[in-house]
């Protein structure tokens, strides 16, 4: 009996060895003819599918534009367990369905460019018909959008932008002016006006918070902020222990310190958290999540940070499938003066402008204020 | 030659035909076929011009698996790569902005390699008290600590001209180019380790290095040489990765070590050194390699697609131990 | 003579060496920093770095018996991640109850670790791998990509604050079993015994496979409670909590004179091991080191002691065998 089964688990593998061979070109070419024969079964299927969905969005959305239906729509987050990338999907998900496309919502293993690059190479083979990014390096994905690009593919980016070569167009949270301004005149504000000053920071790279930093050192060379000093931009790299350790050390190194701005969703907390349990005389602002801060927020003593700003993800989504929906249907092109409706949002319709790159962009709205009065409303939105 | 590793080349000639096919080599190839057509079964997209075109990123991740797998045969480890991959990637990309032609640009990319490779061994041979994966977990920080300082605030190098990288990118046929390098590297490298003398060495160095030493083998010379053509190798990584990036960043090969170490114990290579063969290795990379394309292409949570490589990882080391645990009791029985 | 063989047992222990290094550190950071050795500074070194310093004892005991875990923080991260939706869901609030889940989560953890390493024969750093790809991985899918916040752990985080006794406590009490443990209960000198000959200690009767299996299970209980340690003293769950840190704890033990081939190590050198990564740790932003630069610093710092430690070692044994020449 065993014996049996010992020869026929060998003939198994003989054949299979032989298949396979020691050269890989027998391999593959098994492969292709497997391959091909199940491309065209599978096929068929795929058109019935989306003969059902068209027929499906007729009876019950009317409303929906022409074209999107059948369509399949891709947004690409940053990284993975997220809850600010997470809304900004469900926003991005809820208009394309609501309009009869399909979405499919991807996340990179890290949270790098490499393993972007993956997710695309993935998309472009099950044949999207748009994909909206947010990036994690501006330049690294060029190679991999513009083969997007060239197998028909329409191509935005929204919160963190690409190179003007690998995209249509961007759908901005904020303009950076606005962001570097709304920012700076928090900390004249929290500071009265004069003192010491101090930003934390996600990682050294991080394209979007060294874009705001930068235009807050610029708005900073006004004659009005000439009494605030910034003492150290310091990198928390969005790691809580390290952010925790950055803020402490800020505290120790300048005691006379006023204010810390931390623009990032990490840091700003991890700082609450330190100078809210030293009952610390510094105050934070920054960008952060009101679910995140709701703790930290308040105008007395006992809470450490008086008011911060976002813009709302869920609402930068929606605005990035709006975005993407229009550039299937060719409304747009990428094209600065383009326009183009989106939907009940506040805004519409919105106009492609210079993103000052060379390409376009497409500015969601002015930075939101979350203080003591809104954020028992919100913390429970995102 | 064989007497001195007799523990690991086992006396080959009786029921070696049986031995082969069930040996974890032919449990590969059968997991291979069946991985290729469960894959064909759960995604429309899995075909050959797809998985060409998803591949090179991969493939160049492959290099290192040379490398890795003759470190590991060592009973060594080296858990760098992934920052040498993005130092090199780093300094290419500067040597390419800086205006160099490409033939310079590429001799910088794999002379970095080489250079920390080389550091790596030499730190390795010197202070042979040292484990591997001390002195390779402080030079990983370093060399990505010295990409980061090269990098600046800003992070990421982009080429500014691309053309040079775009050849390397380029394809024959449908076929990219670096699938064929793969291939000349992967006969060379399983060549050199079951069929010369320098491949018998590092079995018998992986096996019981004391011994190897007394029976005339230069065990520090072979490790440096090792450790030094696993950077060069990583060099070589980084030129494709790079031409598929065009660029560079501070997160440039990241977790790469990792990866290739899983192919190379998932394809029947021991840590403990002095066991294995690449043929297993090979295989077991593209395994992974297509079961990451597949499953990326079903859209599944990648999250998720890690848990089912861990647990496939521990599963195919258990076999083998389970294999052994019956064995042995069917021995004692017996006697 | 008298003193002479004191003075020589002082700097003949790695220890001393170590306590060199540390103070050579300390010294240095002070000049360039003057607050560096303040008491809230010192407080927060411990605090900051007391998910190292407790793993540390566990990965003592498992480098002891020649092994490794590379599996902690993913550990940690699922421990953690489960006491911060328990919390966000509002299902429990008891804090020794969520210390009590967290820990059995990491024993169970650690015990499947161990049993696989020593009834499977699975090397270490491979079973452990797989661990970490599938305990990480596990942490991101139950967390749905929501993170407990500060609001959310609210009473719990009282634990952790700055000002709280809690982590102090738990490091001490933690330090303090350990040192009794390693030093003179029969489990300790067992893991010794393993590490250095697991042949003869099995042959002298000890249950190889059970001290193995205990060692994993303990250094799987150890990341367990520190899942829900980080979580109170940062006040926040998140999927990639700790990430990568099991390399900052392994350095910690290395540094600390731990042999990775098993056998040689004490809780002593553990902890100054653990105090100098805390000490780096702290110390890089404080001293204005370019930020840029403070990854590499890092490195070669390690490097370096890990280097002085051999060199010292080497001298050491060259004295010895002069003497014994003598």
């Amino acid at each position: 009996m065993k014996k049996k089964v010992l020869s026929v688990l060998l003939a198994l593998t003989m054949t299979a060895g032989l298949l396979v061979g020691c050269g890989s070109s027998t391999e593959t070419k098994t492969d292709t003819a497997k391959e091909e024969t199940t491309e065209e079964t599978t096929e068929a299927p795929a058109k019935e599918e989306t003969t059902e969905k068209k027929a499906d969005e007729k009876t019950d959305d009317t409303a929906s534009a022409d074209g999107i239906a059948g369509k399949t729509f891709a947004i690409v987050v940053k990284s993975a367990g997220n809850p600010y990338n997470q809304k900004e999907a469900e926003g991005f998900q809820q208009i394309i369905e609501a309009n009869g496309g399909t979405c499919i919502i991807k996340e990179p293993e890290a949270a790098t460019a490499d393993a972007q690059v993956s997710v695309i190479q993935s998309l472009i083979s099950q044949g999207v018909d748009s994909i909206s990014i947010a990036a994690n390096d501006e330049n690294a994905l060029q190679s991999a959008l513009q083969e997007a690009m060239d197998a028909g593919i329409k191509v935005s980016c929204l919160d963190s932008k690409v190179n003007k070569d690998s995209r249509s167009t961007f759908v901005n949270q904020a303009g950076t002016q606005e962001i570097g301004q709304a920012l700076m005149d928090a900390v004249y504000d929290i500071t009265g006006g004069s003192g010491q000053w101090a930003v934390l920071s996600a990682t050294s790279q991080a394209t979007n918070q060294n874009a705001w930093i930068d235009a807050m050192k610029s708005i900073m060379t006004e004659d009005k902020y000439k009494d605030l000093e910034l003492v150290e931009v310091a990198y928390g790299d969005d790691e809580p222990q390290k952010s925790t350790d950055q803020t402490q050390a800020l505290l120790s190194k300048y005691p006379e310190l006023k204010v810390i701005c931390a623009p990032t969703t990490v840091g700003i907390s991890a700082a609450a958290k330190v100078l809210q349990d030293q009952k610390s005389t510094v105050k934070l602002t920054g960008l952060g999540l009101p679910s995140e801060m709701a703790e930290y927020i308040g105008d007395d003593d006992a809470h450490s940070c008086p008011y911060m700003f976002l813009w709302n993800p869920i609402e930068l989504g929606n605005l990035g499938a709006y975005t993407a929906m229009a550039l299937v249907q060719g409304d747009i092109t990428g094209a600065v003066g383009d326009t183009f409706e989106a939907g009940d949002m506040a805004n519409s319709p919105y106009t492609l402008t210079d993103a000052g790159d060379g390409g376009s962009e497409i500015i969601l709205g002015a930075p939101f204020k979350f203080d003591p009065s809104n954020i028992a409303e919100w913390k429970d939105v995102y | 030659m064989a007497g001195k590793s007799g523990r690991t080349i086992q006396a080959v000639p009786q029921n070696s035909a049986k031995k082969m096919i069930f040996s974890w080599e032919g449990a590969l190839v059968v997991l291979f076929i069946a991985l290729n057509i469960f894959n064909m079964i759960i995604s429309p997209s899995y075909n050959i011009t797809n998985i060409l075109r998803e591949m090179p990123k991969y493939l160049a991740e492959i290099f290192m698996l040379f490398g890795m797998a003759y470190i590991l045969v060592l009973g060594d480890i080296d858990i760098s790569v992934g920052s040498i991959v993005c130092l090199s990637a780093t300094l290419a990309c500067v040597a390419s902005n800086a205006g160099l032609p490409m033939v310079l640009v590429i001799a910088v990319c794999l002379l970095v390699g080489t250079a920390c490779g080389f550091i790596n061994g030499i730190i390795l041979t010197r202070f042979t008290e040292l484990p591997a994966m001390i002195v390779t977990l402080a030079t990983q920080i370093i060399f990505r600590g010295i990409a980061e300082i090269l990098l600046g605030s800003g992070g990421s190098v982009s080429l500014k001209d691309t053309s040079g990288f775009n050849a390397l990118a380029m394809k024959i046929g449908p076929v990219p180019l670096v699938f064929f390098l793969v291939v000349i590297a992967a006969v060379i490298f399983t060549v050199i380790l079951a069929k010369t003398t320098f491949g018998r060495k590092l079995y018998a160095i992986g096996s019981n290095s004391t011994a190897a030493y007394y029976a005339g083998v230069k065990v520090q010379k072979v490790r440096l040489i090792v450790f030094t053509v696993t950077g060069l190798l990583a060099g070589l990584c980084a030129l494709f990765l790079t031409s598929a990036l065009f660029g560079a960043n501070t997160t440039t090969g990241q977790g790469f070590e990792m990866d290739v170490i899983a192919m190379a114990v998932f394809g029947g290579i021991a840590t403990t050194g002095g066991k294995g063969n690449l043929v297993g290795g090979i295989i077991s990379a593209f395994i992974i390699v297509l079961l990451r394309i597949a499953l990326g292409q079903i859209n599944l949570n990648p999250q998720l697609i890690l848990v089912i490589i861990g647990a496939l990882l521990i599963i195919a080391v258990l076999i083998p131990g389970i294999n052994n645990a019956i064995q042995a009791k069917r021995k004692m029985k017996s006697a | 003579m008298e003193k002479k063989s004191v003075w020589k047992k002082i700097t003949g222990s790695r220890e001393a060496s170590l306590v060199i290094v540390l103070i050579v550190l300390c010294i240095i950071v002070e000049i360039l920093n003057p607050t560096f050795l303040s008491p809230t500074n010192i407080g927060q070194i411990f605090r900051n770095n007391a998910l190292t310093m407790i793993m540390a004892l566990g990965m003592l005991c498992i480098l002891l018996t020649g092994g490794i875990d590379i599996s902690i923080t993913s550990i940690l991260a699922f421990s953690g991640m489960s006491v911060g939706m328990l919390l966000k869901y509002d299902i429990l609030h008891n804090t020794f109850l969520l210390f009590l889940i967290a820990a059995a989560i990491g024993l169970v953890a650690g015990g499947l670790n161990g049993l696989i390493i020593s009834k499977g024969k699975v090397t270490p750093i491979i079973c452990t791998m797989g661990f970490m790809y599938i305990w990480r991985g596990l942490a991101y899918v139950m967390s749905n990509s929501a993170w407990a916040s500060g609001e959310d752990v609210a009473g719990f985080s009282d634990f952790g604050k700055d000002g709280s006794i809690g982590p102090y406590v738990l490091l001490v009490l933690v330090y303090m079993i350990f040192f009794v443990m390693m030093k003179w209960s029969k489990f300790g000198r067992k893991i010794y015994a393993v590490g250095s000959n697991a042949e003869a200690a099995r042959i002298s009767g000890i249950n190889v496979d059970r001290i193995l299996t205990s060692a994993y299970a303990i250094m799987g209980l150890l990341a367990g409670i520190c899942g829900a340690l980080s979580v109170a003293i940062y006040a926040s769950a998140q999927p990639n909590m700790q990430y990568g840190k099991e390399m900052d704890v392994i350095a910690a033990c290395v540094i600390g004179g731990v042999s990775m081939s098993g056998g040689r190590g004490t809780v002593v050198g553990t902890f100054f091991g653990a105090l100098i990564m805390a000490i780096i740790a702290k110390a890089l932003p404080l001293v204005g080191i370019d930020s840029i630069a403070q990854n590499t610093v890092k490195g070669v710092i390690i490097l370096a002691v890990v280097l002085l430690n051999v060199i010292t070692q080497r001298v050491m044994d060259k004295q010895n065998l002069e003497r014994r020449e003598m």
